[in-house]
């Protein structure tokens, strides 16, 4: 009986090992890629071997989730497209910006992008718009300088009485009406849209 | 033999108090769970419903953790030496 006994109990602890030890190299895993020290997350994990540990490791969690990740400071241009540095990083996974439309239908009216300080006019009078966080000599760029917004960021498309709004991969993300909309949605009908978050900037969407 | 189904009667009243307590203190926990990881979910740029999966016991939160560890987030991750 005693044997048995060793043998369950031994077999459960080679079962807590295995999985602490994967536990932990899936936490240094997910805190790398927001940027932070892998071993931040390794501890996090090993604090759950102590009863007060896992309280402390609920509060870390909690931390990670609302806490500023290095990968949003960054604001690096992932993907290839108009006022992109040469050399920059390009993440493989992104599919290719696609093509702006052949030609511009210029309407009679045209839109307005107001927030953050911010008044950005979008006449129509070029088929796109490269929305950026810093000024890279492009002709139709709009400048949203903030650290969160990509440069590039995203690219507004121009076709008629319609925008269109297309992410271009940054890690700031944006949101349409509140809903993400990323790289591989490809270009979104924004016409209806009230408004656009660019990384943590929030712009207004209204017709002029 | 009346004697035996009462206890019978109590033993599985009592056992299901503790099923059910047991299940109560596990949705709390991964109330407090969820949360967080919701959030973790969208800024990763997955669904924060990813998260439900704590609700599941004990490998729930291993499949979430797993889901972000190993994948490519669509949100983007941090690149290069830091």
């Amino acid at each position: 009986m005693g044997a048995e006994l060793a043998a369950l109990f031994s077999l459960s602890s080679a079962f807590a090992v295995v999985a602490l030890v994967f536990a932990g190299w899936m936490a240094w895993r997910i805190v790398d890629k927001a940027g932070l020290p892998g071993w931040a997350g390794l501890i996090a994990i090993l604090l759950t071997l102590t009863g007060i540990g896992s309280l402390v490791s609920v509060i870390l969690l909690w931390v990670f989730a609302y806490m500023r990740w290095p990968r949003d400071e960054g604001a690096v241009a992932l993907v290839t497209g108009p006022g992109m540095p040469p050399g920059a990083p390009q993440r493989p996974s992104a599919p290719a910006a696609l093509a702006p439309p052949p030609k511009a239908l210029a309407g009679p009216r045209g839109w307005r992008l107001v927030g953050a300080g911010l008044t950005l006019a979008v006449d129509g009078s070029a088929p796109a718009y490269l929305l950026t966080g810093e000024a890279g000599g492009q002709p139709a760029e709009l400048v949203v300088p903030d650290p969160s917004v990509g440069r590039p960021h995203a690219r507004l498309l121009v076709a008629g009485d319609r925008l269109g709004l297309e992410d271009l991969g940054t890690p700031g993300g944006t949101l349409i009406d509140g809903a993400r909309l990323l790289p591989e949605h490809g270009p979104r009908d924004i016409t209806a849209a009230r408004s656009i978050r660019l990384g943590s900037v929030e712009l207004a969407l209204s017709r002029v | 033999m009346v004697t035996f189904s009462w206890l019978l009667g109590w033993l599985i009243g009592l056992g299901t108090l503790v099923v059910l307590g047991i299940l109560a203190a596990h949705f709390l926990v991964a109330l407090v769970l969820i949360v967080p990881t919701w959030r973790i979910c969208a800024r990763a740029g997955f669904s924060g419903a990813l998260s439900l999966l704590l609700l599941v016991p004990v490998i729930g939160g291993f499949v979430v953790m797993a889901i972000l560890a190993f994948s490519d987030w669509p949100a983007g991750e941090a690149r290069g030496p830091r």
